[in-house]
């Protein structure tokens, strides 16, 4: 077998590729129209998160925090979310849905969420806002559980499990569409609607990408709605198109609503595309379009040009969030190009029987490693005293310092992206993602060329 | 009446206390706001945590050593990559950071053994540096790790490294300041006395509260060696960890920030007799007078002359370019802590704006004291400001610029009001004559900059004119300018380099003869 | 307004001076403690008087030259910025120079409304 599946040896981390689950429940929530997540725990806990979205997206979102101080460490802070709920509801009016998150702290000391999401719903939600929708959800995502990704499934879950609702079927699809950036949403969106199929979009975060109105806006924010969640119980499939990143809330529709849970694929590359495409149009009986088969010629027409010329046989080590670095591999090897290794930066147990990694064991005839629960060392340790030698390296900014340390070039995807001008308006999925993700890294590939004057006179006359 | 209620806060008016408006002929002893108090929740404030305090502002500049975060890995992940301070050794401290990655077995069981298993991978990852800081979070704090015999165990079985332990866990007071205090504390008492360093001059100090953000210590280390000063050690910007357990040997304590960085200062002074003096390094005024100072203090103050009198010929021509087109400007200044009173006198005096507002995220009511007295009337002094206080204060003062954290600069930048990163800088370092002029281009270019004029304008109702290729920020900070300014032949745009550090580090710095052995030792205690 | 008034309403005029200067100015008054700050308004408003009045000043042990350079400071500038110091008596300086500590006593110590100041910690 070439393809070497095992967990990191070392048991501490050195440069973490993912931060914890609190981060992925607020980024969830971040998505829904008029909600402010409340994080219970150290102020650190939604700061740094707020700062993190804001160093990636270049806006700023909004996120409260119970503020835990010392003496709510030792006797129990349950007040401070009661007072929390009620001064955001005052001072902002038009907030339906607080999601009441819980982090490490909170855990150990065994704070009731519950509960006092119960004591609101009874009290003060009765008496002082009767007659105002709102929504208080207490999800329970400890640091010391999972990653931020686990946060995210777990998130997705949570809110959809509060909100679906049966009602009146429809020709909908659920479309969770994972860990992604608005363009991305943009471009799944144009897929749906040249397929003409409508969907509840989980979430509608296109919005992200927030224009510098004359009116003034100060704030970004997700724009699924209460009924999209609530409608998701009618749909007629959920396509959760990552498997950890919404998986859990697919299943959660299937098991409860009936609706046909169909995991992945992440649509990215050109056969992933087809492959959600196909998918589509078996489960909503809609055929693909001619102009989709014009959008997929264009692209491969554009991937043509750069591949077997400049990108095959080229080595490349990727780092992220599992589905996104397992789609990323699959269309480096439709490019000709040698993923040799993967970095999963969690210790979830199911990489293992993940149907993709599977069919990398069994089919790949070079060397390729993956390591779960990763960090960056694991990259920069083989590069620097393990005589790896790689030509691309393919991840977020968190490890851009092995990029320059090492003299490699790198394509910046995934999250979070701050090192880069508006990567989060470029899609990489879908038949025009897939086009632009492989002309940048090629473009990529070209400045190094040029940096170090290495064949680079064959541009001239490409 | 002083005190200020936003509208937004009206429905917590405790809130009330924390803002005031610096009145005509009112003094500190009229109103001062309250500082340093438990946040309300649910308010959005912008405070951060103790362990970020600890950890990510006061720990992780020293620069030859592995920061190792005892926990979960978010708050080892959110303390990386988020600050722009360097360090002369390619940035060790920037570019690693450690994480024991406690999980839920450790929160039962006990994590003190993969503590010490962290300890051992990470020396072995990096055997060329010899000293760590573990930093409690809020999970090891609760579970009761006893981080610092662990670090005794592993210090004794590893005889050649050394270790500090910052027990600062998140929730450990009312912000991140509550941190700064107690990694000062713990420094002072685990660590200062326990290494004999060179001294290589007749002069040594310490530089207390400086964390090198874009190279400010460099700067201003540089005008130390010029005068022949030895930096013994620099709390904790670009500082050594050996350097800095040699605090006690300094013959003076020269303290540049606030707060937790005086405790400190208190207690060299206490514990060894060090004499602590305060200074600005910020704008060419106070900066001479503190480079002044500091030589006074050893006899030397014509090497600060010189030094003065060459750096003022070379920039003050180029901050007054800026000074004449920032006239006048409005700025919220609106930074962590104690850039409120390093900055709010010296903006107004050199480079001509008006301070309308100050807040301070973490300060204390010391802070607010001196930012108070140190900014014109009328300003509005706000403490830990909440997200809709700092939008209500913005659509009121209607600033053209304002100085502020990152995030809350995206919110400012969609009021359309240019920002300026006070906590890592624009186009730093800003500190030095010629960082000074760095600051006023950033400040110039934030102003007058095309893009944002346009964004000022609603194509579907405004006029706007059709025989427009281009705009300039000359074109728009020169239109009311006399001609006089405007042809002068003294002022100049900034000159100097992308990198300003450049020409620091290839600097070749004079000798100066040392006193005689006993004279030298005499005269300097 | 008698002649006594007047006078008085200089003299106060003139510490207001002073004492707007150090506000903006200087730090050393900003000690976070009130011990702290009473012993350095002491020290530093007393050396600089001596040095307004030219009389002797001690400056032997380390903790007194670093007073000294920061009254040094504050006289430089005094004399710079008010021409008035020159042209009166010693006597009426000092007088000056006592209200201007005790107005810095009161406005950053007695009066002060910040409540660290009488933390008995740190």
């Amino acid at each position: 077998m070439y393809c070497d599946v095992k967990v990191k040896e070392r048991t501490g981390i050195i440069n973490p590729i993912f931060t914890c689950q609190p981060c992925g429940v607020q980024f969830a929530s971040i998505g829904i129209k008029d909600c402010i997540g409340i994080v219970h725990g150290g102020q650190g806990c939604v700061m740094f998160v707020r700062l993190l979205f804001s160093q990636h997206f270049k806006e700023s979102f909004e996120l409260a925090s119970s503020s835990l101080h010392e003496d709510g460490a030792i006797f129990g802070a349950l007040n401070r979310i009661e007072e929390g709920v009620d001064v955001l509801l005052m001072r902002y009016p038009k907030a339906k849905v607080i999601p009441i998150i819980s982090t490490c702290s909170t855990e150990v000391i065994g704070d009731d969420i519950d509960g006092v999401v119960r004591k609101l719903n009874a009290g003060l939600l009765k008496e002082k806002y009767a007659g105002r929708e709102v929504h208080l959800i207490p999800i329970h995502s400890p640091s010391f559980v999972g990653s931020m990704v686990t946060g995210y499934d777990l998130a997705v879950k949570e809110f959809v499990t509060y909100f679906a609702k049966k009602g009146t079927p429809t020709e909908k699809i659920n479309l969770i569409t994972g860990w992604v950036n608005p363009g991305d949403v943009t471009e799944l969106k144009h897929l749906l609607s040249v397929m003409g199929v409508e969907a509840n979009v989980l979430f509608e975060t296109e919005a992200f990408d927030s224009p510098l109105m004359p009116a003034g806006n100060h704030v970004s924010h997700g724009d699924t709605t209460i009924e999209d969640l609530m409608d998701t119980a009618n749909a007629k499939a959920t396509f959760a198109l990552n498997i950890y990143e919404g998986g859990k809330a697919a299943e959660y529709l299937e098991d409860e609503f009936n609706v046909p849970a169909i995991y992945g694929p992440t649509p990215i590359g050109i056969r992933n595309t087809d492959t959600f495409l196909k998918k589509l149009e078996r489960i909503t009986g809609k055929p693909i379009p001619e102009s989709l088969v014009r959008e997929r010629g264009i692209a491969l027409d554009a991937i043509t040009d750069v591949t077997h010329m400049f990108l095959a046989d080229k080595k490349v080590a990727i780092y992220g969030n599992p589905d996104l670095v397992i789609s990323l591999a699959e269309f480096c090897l439709d490019m000709e190009m040698k993923p040799v290794l993967l970095l999963l930066g969690d210790d979830n147990s199911k990489y293992k029987s993940d149907p993709r990694i599977i069919e990398f064991q069994e089919k790949l005839d070079y060397k390729m490693e993956i390591i779960m629960n990763a960090d960056l060392w694991e990259l920069e340790d083989r590069i620097k005293n393990g005589g790896l030698e790689i030509d691309l390296i393919m991840g977020h900014s968190k490890g851009r310092y092995i990029a320059v340390g090492y003299n490699i070039p790198m394509v910046r995807v995934g999250f979070p992206v701050y090192d880069r001008a508006g990567m989060y308006r470029h899609p990489i999925v879908g038949y025009r993602g897939a086009m632009l993700l492989a002309e940048q890294i090629a473009n990529t590939w070209f400045a190094d060329m040029e940096y170090k004057h290495n064949r680079e006179p064959v541009l001239n006359v490409w | 009446m002083p005190y200020h209620l936003f509208k937004c806060s009206e429905c917590i008016p405790e809130r009330e206390k924390h803002a005031v408006i610096k009145g005509y002929g009112e003094t500190l002893t009229d109103a001062l706001p309250l500082g340093y108090l438990n946040t309300i929740p649910g308010s959005i404030s912008e405070r951060g945590c103790a362990y970020c305090g600890a950890k990510h502002v006061i720990g992780t500049p020293m620069k030859d050593v592995i920061h190792l975060s005892h926990g979960p890995v978010g708050c080892t992940y959110d303390t990386w990559q988020t600050k722009r301070y360097i360090s002369d050794n390619d940035n060790f401290q920037l570019k690693y950071t450690f994480a024991t990655d406690m999980k839920e077995q450790h929160i039962v069981f006990g994590a003190e053994k993969l503590l010490k298993k962290n300890i051992k991978e990470a020396f072995k990852a990096f055997p060329e540096i010899k000293r760590m800081t573990i930093y409690q979070t809020c999970a090891s704090a609760l579970i009761g790790d006893d981080i610092n015999a662990i670090a005794e165990e592993m210090m004794e079985e590893m005889p050649d490294i050394d270790i500090f332990v910052c027990n600062s866990p998140g929730f450990g007071g009312p912000s991140q300041s509550g941190g700064h205090h107690k990694i000062n504390i713990a420094w002072v008492n685990q660590k200062v006395g326990t290494f004999e360093p060179e001294i290589t001059s007749d002069y040594v100090i310490n530089y207390v509260g400086e964390y090198n953000i874009q190279g400010d210590q460099e700067v201003m280390q540089d005008f130390f060696k010029r005068m022949g000063i030895q930096v013994l050690s620099t709390f904790t910007g670009n500082g050594s960890y050996d350097g800095l357990r040699a605090m006690h040997k300094a013959h003076l304590n020269v303290l540049e920030c606030a707060r937790s960085a005086e405790y400190i200062c208190n207690e060299l002074r206490v514990r060894y007799g060090i004499p602590r003096l305060d200074i600005d390094g910020f704008g060419f005024e106070p900066l001479s007078a503190s480079l002044r100072k500091v030589a006074m203090f050893f006899g030397i103050e014509d090497r600060a002359d010189a030094i003065i009198k060459e750096e003022t010929q070379r920039w003050k021509p180029e901050l007054d370019w800026y000074k004449e087109r920032l006239k006048g400007k409005k700025v919220c200044l609106w930074p962590g802590g104690s850039k409120l009173w390093h900055w709010a006198n010296v903006i107004h005096e050199e480079m001509g704006v008006e301070v309308v507002s100050v807040y301070t995220k973490f300060g204390h009511q010391g802070d607010m004291e001196k930012g108070i007295s140190r900014c014109e009337e009328g300003a509005l002094a706000i403490d830990d400001p909440n997200e809709l206080e700092g939008i209500e204060a913005m659509e009121t003062l209607k600033p053209d610029i304002i100085f502020t954290g990152k995030r809350p600069g995206e919110v400012a930048k969609k009021i359309r009001v240019p920002y300026l990163n006070a906590h890592a800088y624009h186009n730093g370092p800003w500190k030095g004559f010629e960082g000074w002029v760095r600051f006023a281009r950033d400040v110039y270019n934030g102003i007058f900059s095309p893009i944002h004029e346009l964004s000022l304008l609603d194509i579907s109702k405004d006029e706007i004119p059709t025989d427009k290729g281009f705009l300039t920020q000359h074109l728009l900070s020169d239109v009311n300018l006399s001609e006089e300014v405007k042809n002068s032949t003294v002022l100049r745009e900034y000159t100097g380099d992308y990198d300003a550090l450049k020409r620091i580090k290839e600097r070749k710095y004079p000798e100066f003869p040392r006193k005689s052995g006993l004279e030298g030792e005499l005269s300097a205690v | 307004m008698t002649e006594v008034d007047v006078l008085d309403e200089i003299k106060k005029e003139r510490v207001e001076q002073l004492l707007d200067f150090i506000l903006k100015k200087c730090l050393w008054q900003f000690h976070s403690r009130a011990w702290d700050r009473e012993r350095q308004n002491e020290n530093i408003v007393v050396k600089t008087m001596q040095i307004l009045c030219n009389e002797p000043i001690k400056t032997d042990t380390a903790q007194d030259r670093c007073y000294y350079v920061d009254a040094m400071y504050l006289a430089e500038n005094y004399m710079k910025r008010f021409p008035w110091i020159s042209e009166i008596d010693k006597g009426e300086l000092k007088e000056i120079m006592q209200g201007l500590k005790e107005r810095l006593d009161y406005l950053l110590i007695k009066g002060s409304l910040n409540a660290e100041l009488s933390d008995p910690h740190y």
